[in-house]
Protein backbone atom coordinates (compact mmCIF):
# COMPACT_ATOMS: atom_id res chain seq x y z
CA UNK A 1 0.00 0.00 0.00
CA UNK A 2 1.25 3.40 -0.79
CA UNK A 3 0.16 6.83 0.31
CA UNK A 4 -1.77 8.47 -2.53
CA UNK A 5 -4.17 11.35 -3.04
CA UNK A 6 -7.17 9.43 -1.69
CA UNK A 7 -5.52 9.03 1.71
CA UNK A 8 -4.47 12.66 1.71
CA UNK A 9 -8.07 13.65 0.96
CA UNK A 10 -9.42 11.45 3.75
CA UNK A 11 -6.98 12.91 6.28
CA UNK A 12 -7.79 16.39 5.01
CA UNK A 13 -11.52 15.76 5.49
CA UNK A 14 -10.92 14.37 8.97
CA UNK A 15 -8.97 17.49 9.91
CA UNK A 16 -11.65 19.72 8.41
CA UNK A 17 -14.27 17.87 10.44
CA UNK A 18 -12.30 18.34 13.66
CA UNK A 19 -11.77 22.04 12.94
CA UNK A 20 -15.46 22.42 12.06
CA UNK A 21 -16.41 20.94 15.42
CA UNK A 22 -13.83 22.48 17.71
CA UNK A 23 -13.39 25.84 15.91
CA UNK A 24 -16.62 27.45 17.09
CA UNK A 25 -16.01 26.28 20.67
CA UNK A 26 -12.53 27.82 20.75
CA UNK A 27 -13.83 30.90 18.94
CA UNK A 28 -16.52 31.52 21.52
CA UNK A 29 -14.02 30.87 24.33
CA UNK A 30 -11.71 33.57 22.96
CA UNK A 31 -14.13 36.10 21.53
CA UNK A 32 -17.25 36.04 23.70
CA UNK A 33 -17.67 37.83 26.99
CA UNK A 34 -18.39 35.47 29.84
CA UNK A 35 -21.24 35.64 32.31
CA UNK A 36 -20.75 34.23 35.79
CA UNK A 37 -22.70 34.09 39.00
CA UNK A 38 -26.23 33.34 40.02
CA UNK A 39 -28.01 30.25 38.81
CA UNK A 40 -25.99 29.96 35.60
CA UNK A 41 -24.76 26.47 36.50
CA UNK A 42 -28.17 24.96 37.23
CA UNK A 43 -28.74 21.96 34.96
CA UNK A 44 -32.38 22.79 34.40
CA UNK A 45 -33.34 25.84 32.40
CA UNK A 46 -37.04 26.60 32.67
CA UNK A 47 -36.85 29.02 35.57
CA UNK A 48 -37.95 26.33 38.01
CA UNK A 49 -35.35 25.07 40.49
CA UNK A 50 -34.74 21.34 40.05
CA UNK A 51 -35.46 19.05 42.99
CA UNK A 52 -34.76 15.41 43.71
CA UNK A 53 -32.12 13.17 42.17
CA UNK A 54 -31.76 12.33 38.51
CA UNK A 55 -31.84 8.60 39.29
CA UNK A 56 -35.49 8.01 40.11
CA UNK A 57 -37.66 4.94 39.78
CA UNK A 58 -39.73 4.75 36.65
CA UNK A 59 -43.12 3.09 36.50
CA UNK A 60 -42.99 -0.65 35.71
CA UNK A 61 -45.37 0.09 32.81
CA UNK A 62 -42.46 1.35 30.75
CA UNK A 63 -40.81 -2.04 31.22
CA UNK A 64 -43.99 -3.64 29.85
CA UNK A 65 -43.80 -1.44 26.80
CA UNK A 66 -40.15 -2.28 26.28
CA UNK A 67 -40.76 -6.03 26.43
CA UNK A 68 -43.81 -5.85 24.20
CA UNK A 69 -41.84 -3.78 21.72
CA UNK A 70 -39.22 -6.50 21.76
CA UNK A 71 -41.83 -9.24 21.35
CA UNK A 72 -43.60 -7.67 18.40
CA UNK A 73 -41.39 -5.19 16.62
CA UNK A 74 -37.86 -6.52 17.05
CA UNK A 75 -39.24 -10.00 16.46
CA UNK A 76 -40.48 -9.04 13.00
CA UNK A 77 -37.29 -7.13 12.34
CA UNK A 78 -35.20 -10.28 12.87
CA UNK A 79 -37.56 -12.38 10.77
CA UNK A 80 -36.75 -10.40 7.63
CA UNK A 81 -33.22 -11.82 7.19
CA UNK A 82 -34.59 -15.26 8.14
CA UNK A 83 -37.14 -15.07 5.33
CA UNK A 84 -34.35 -14.21 2.89
CA UNK A 85 -32.16 -17.17 3.91
CA UNK A 86 -34.93 -19.71 4.61
CA UNK A 87 -35.56 -20.52 0.93
CA UNK A 88 -32.06 -21.88 0.49
CA UNK A 89 -31.91 -23.85 3.76
CA UNK A 90 -31.85 -27.67 3.83
CA UNK A 91 -33.67 -30.00 6.17
CA UNK A 92 -35.76 -29.17 9.22
CA UNK A 93 -33.02 -27.56 11.31
CA UNK A 94 -33.77 -23.99 10.17
CA UNK A 95 -37.48 -24.51 10.86
CA UNK A 96 -36.93 -25.70 14.44
CA UNK A 97 -34.51 -22.85 15.12
CA UNK A 98 -37.14 -20.42 13.93
CA UNK A 99 -39.75 -22.06 16.13
CA UNK A 100 -37.49 -21.74 19.18
CA UNK A 101 -36.77 -18.08 18.43
CA UNK A 102 -40.39 -17.10 17.88
CA UNK A 103 -41.50 -19.39 20.71
CA UNK A 104 -39.35 -17.65 23.32
CA UNK A 105 -40.67 -14.27 22.27
CA UNK A 106 -44.20 -15.64 22.17
CA UNK A 107 -43.78 -16.67 25.80
CA UNK A 108 -43.38 -13.00 26.67
CA UNK A 109 -46.59 -12.20 24.80
CA UNK A 110 -48.45 -15.02 26.57
CA UNK A 111 -47.08 -13.86 29.92
CA UNK A 112 -48.37 -10.33 29.41
CA UNK A 113 -51.60 -11.68 28.02
CA UNK A 114 -52.14 -13.62 31.26
CA UNK A 115 -51.17 -10.53 33.24
CA UNK A 116 -53.95 -8.60 31.52
CA UNK A 117 -51.73 -6.02 29.87
CA UNK A 118 -53.74 -6.14 26.64
CA UNK A 119 -57.12 -5.50 28.23
CA UNK A 120 -56.68 -1.73 28.87
CA UNK A 121 -59.24 -1.42 31.67
CA UNK A 122 -61.07 1.87 32.06
CA UNK A 123 -59.65 3.69 35.04
CA UNK A 124 -62.52 6.15 35.29
CA UNK A 125 -65.85 4.46 35.84
CA UNK A 126 -68.80 6.25 34.23
CA UNK B 1 -37.44 38.63 45.66
CA UNK B 2 -33.80 39.06 44.83
CA UNK B 3 -31.96 40.97 42.12
CA UNK B 4 -30.22 39.01 39.39
CA UNK B 5 -26.56 38.27 40.14
CA UNK B 6 -24.59 38.18 36.93
CA UNK B 7 -21.08 39.46 36.38
CA UNK B 8 -19.94 39.80 32.80
CA UNK B 9 -16.23 39.41 32.16
CA UNK B 10 -14.71 40.88 28.99
CA UNK B 11 -13.61 38.46 26.25
CA UNK B 12 -10.05 37.12 26.22
CA UNK B 13 -9.36 38.81 22.87
CA UNK B 14 -10.58 42.30 23.66
CA UNK B 15 -9.64 44.27 20.53
CA UNK B 16 -11.59 47.26 19.24
CA UNK B 17 -12.06 46.26 15.58
CA UNK B 18 -12.82 42.61 16.43
CA UNK B 19 -15.43 43.72 18.93
CA UNK B 20 -16.96 46.12 16.42
CA UNK B 21 -17.43 43.38 13.84
CA UNK B 22 -18.76 40.93 16.41
CA UNK B 23 -21.10 43.53 17.88
CA UNK B 24 -22.50 44.20 14.43
CA UNK B 25 -23.11 40.47 13.98
CA UNK B 26 -24.73 40.26 17.41
CA UNK B 27 -26.95 43.27 16.75
CA UNK B 28 -28.20 41.84 13.46
CA UNK B 29 -28.98 38.42 14.89
CA UNK B 30 -30.60 39.09 18.26
CA UNK B 31 -32.26 35.89 19.45
CA UNK B 32 -35.08 36.71 21.85
CA UNK B 33 -36.28 34.33 24.51
CA UNK B 34 -39.82 32.99 24.14
CA UNK B 35 -41.04 34.61 27.27
CA UNK B 36 -44.58 35.97 27.26
CA UNK B 37 -45.90 36.82 30.70
CA UNK B 38 -49.17 38.58 29.91
CA UNK B 39 -51.12 40.30 27.15
CA UNK B 40 -48.07 42.15 25.76
CA UNK B 41 -46.92 38.72 24.62
CA UNK B 42 -49.77 38.78 22.07
CA UNK B 43 -48.16 41.85 20.54
CA UNK B 44 -44.81 40.08 20.65
CA UNK B 45 -46.36 37.17 18.73
CA UNK B 46 -47.79 39.62 16.21
CA UNK B 47 -44.30 41.02 15.71
CA UNK B 48 -43.09 37.53 14.93
CA UNK B 49 -45.80 36.94 12.33
CA UNK B 50 -45.83 37.94 8.66
CA UNK B 51 -47.46 41.37 8.93
CA UNK B 52 -44.81 42.97 11.11
CA UNK B 53 -42.17 40.32 10.54
CA UNK B 54 -39.37 40.85 13.03
CA UNK B 55 -37.22 38.51 10.92
CA UNK B 56 -36.56 41.44 8.56
CA UNK B 57 -34.30 42.72 11.33
CA UNK B 58 -32.72 39.42 12.29
CA UNK B 59 -34.53 38.83 15.56
CA UNK B 60 -37.06 36.16 14.63
CA UNK B 61 -35.32 33.19 16.21
CA UNK B 62 -37.32 32.95 19.44
CA UNK B 63 -35.46 30.44 21.58
CA UNK B 64 -37.22 28.27 24.15
CA UNK B 65 -34.07 28.10 26.29
CA UNK B 66 -32.18 30.91 28.03
CA UNK B 67 -28.90 29.22 27.12
CA UNK B 68 -29.42 30.16 23.49
CA UNK B 69 -30.92 33.62 23.93
CA UNK B 70 -29.41 37.07 23.57
CA UNK B 71 -32.30 39.27 24.56
CA UNK B 72 -35.02 38.76 27.11
CA UNK B 73 -38.24 40.51 26.10
CA UNK B 74 -40.15 40.84 29.36
CA UNK B 75 -43.59 40.99 27.76
CA UNK B 76 -46.10 41.70 30.47
CA UNK B 77 -46.82 41.79 34.17
CA UNK B 78 -44.20 40.27 36.45
CA UNK B 79 -45.94 38.86 39.48
CA UNK B 80 -44.00 38.23 42.69
CA UNK B 81 -44.59 34.53 42.16
CA UNK B 82 -42.94 34.76 38.73
CA UNK B 83 -40.07 37.02 39.85
CA UNK B 84 -37.65 34.22 40.92
CA UNK B 85 -38.13 32.52 37.55
CA UNK B 86 -37.43 35.77 35.69
CA UNK B 87 -34.26 36.31 37.71
CA UNK B 88 -33.12 32.71 37.24
CA UNK B 89 -33.74 32.79 33.49
CA UNK B 90 -31.81 36.04 33.17
CA UNK B 91 -28.89 34.57 35.09
CA UNK B 92 -28.88 31.51 32.85
CA UNK B 93 -28.54 33.52 29.65
CA UNK B 94 -24.99 33.57 28.26
CA UNK B 95 -23.18 36.88 27.81
CA UNK B 96 -23.66 39.26 26.09
CA UNK B 97 -27.29 39.65 27.13
CA UNK B 98 -29.88 42.38 27.02
CA UNK B 99 -33.35 42.99 28.40
CA UNK B 100 -36.30 44.79 26.82
CA UNK B 101 -39.12 45.80 29.18
CA UNK B 102 -42.22 45.65 26.96
CA UNK B 103 -45.25 47.54 28.17
CA UNK B 104 -46.22 49.56 31.20
CA UNK B 105 -46.47 46.54 33.49
CA UNK B 106 -42.87 45.55 32.88
CA UNK B 107 -41.74 49.18 33.21
CA UNK B 108 -43.53 50.19 36.39
CA UNK B 109 -46.34 47.78 37.22
CA UNK B 110 -48.75 49.60 34.91
CA UNK B 111 -52.40 49.59 36.00
CA UNK B 112 -51.59 47.18 38.81
CA UNK B 113 -49.39 49.66 40.67
CA UNK B 114 -51.64 51.08 43.34
CA UNK B 115 -51.33 51.59 47.05
CA UNK B 116 -51.67 48.34 48.96
CA UNK B 117 -51.14 45.95 46.06
CA UNK B 118 -49.25 42.88 47.12
CA UNK B 119 -48.75 40.64 44.10
CA UNK B 120 -46.96 42.59 41.38
CA UNK B 121 -43.34 43.61 40.92
CA UNK B 122 -43.54 47.31 40.09
CA UNK B 123 -41.03 47.39 37.30
CA UNK B 124 -38.85 44.54 36.11
CA UNK B 125 -35.80 46.79 36.54
CA UNK B 126 -36.04 45.96 40.25
CA UNK B 127 -34.95 42.45 39.27
CA UNK B 128 -32.79 42.61 36.14
CA UNK B 129 -30.93 45.44 34.39
CA UNK B 130 -33.16 46.74 31.59
CA UNK B 131 -31.68 48.14 28.36
CA UNK B 132 -34.77 49.35 26.48
CA UNK B 133 -38.16 50.41 27.85
CA UNK B 134 -41.16 50.27 25.51
CA UNK B 135 -44.13 52.23 26.88
CA UNK B 136 -47.71 51.35 25.98
CA UNK B 137 -50.55 49.24 27.28
CA UNK B 138 -49.87 47.21 25.24
CA UNK B 139 -47.33 48.82 22.90
CA UNK B 140 -47.95 48.62 19.17
CA UNK B 141 -45.90 45.94 17.37
CA UNK B 142 -44.02 48.80 15.75
CA UNK B 143 -43.01 49.82 19.27
CA UNK B 144 -41.28 46.50 19.80
CA UNK B 145 -39.58 46.81 16.42
CA UNK B 146 -38.39 50.25 17.47
CA UNK B 147 -37.06 48.68 20.67
CA UNK B 148 -35.04 46.21 18.60
CA UNK B 149 -33.67 49.16 16.59
CA UNK B 150 -32.79 51.00 19.79
CA UNK B 151 -31.03 47.91 21.10
CA UNK B 152 -29.10 47.57 17.85
CA UNK B 153 -28.13 51.21 18.18
CA UNK B 154 -27.01 50.61 21.74
CA UNK B 155 -24.88 47.63 20.69
CA UNK B 156 -23.29 49.06 17.54
CA UNK B 157 -23.40 52.80 18.18
CA UNK B 158 -25.48 53.79 15.16
CA UNK B 159 -29.05 53.48 13.90
CA UNK B 160 -29.37 51.10 10.96
CA UNK B 161 -32.92 51.72 9.76
CA UNK B 162 -34.73 54.85 8.47
CA UNK B 163 -36.66 56.96 10.93
CA UNK B 164 -40.43 56.37 10.84
CA UNK B 165 -42.38 58.92 8.80
CA UNK B 166 -44.76 60.97 10.93
CA UNK B 167 -48.44 60.84 10.05
CA UNK B 168 -49.33 64.29 8.64
CA UNK B 169 -53.11 63.81 8.96
CA UNK B 170 -53.06 63.53 12.72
Amino acid sequence: MQFDWLHAAIILFLLAGVVFGIGPIIGSLLLAPKATGGDLDLPYECGVPPHGAAHVRFGINYYFYALLFLAFDVDVLYLFPVSAVYVGSRGWLAFWELVVFVGVLALAVIYFWRKGVFSWPRRIKP
Amino acid sequence: MRRAVSQIEPPLIDLGPVNQILDLCRAMSLWPMTFGLACCAIEMMAVGMARFDISRFGAEVFRPSPRQSDVMIVAGTVSKKMAPAVVRLYEQMPAPKWVIALGNCAISGGPFAFEGQYGIVEGVDQLVPVDVYVPGCPPRPEGLLEAIFALQEKITGRRWWPQPVEDKKA
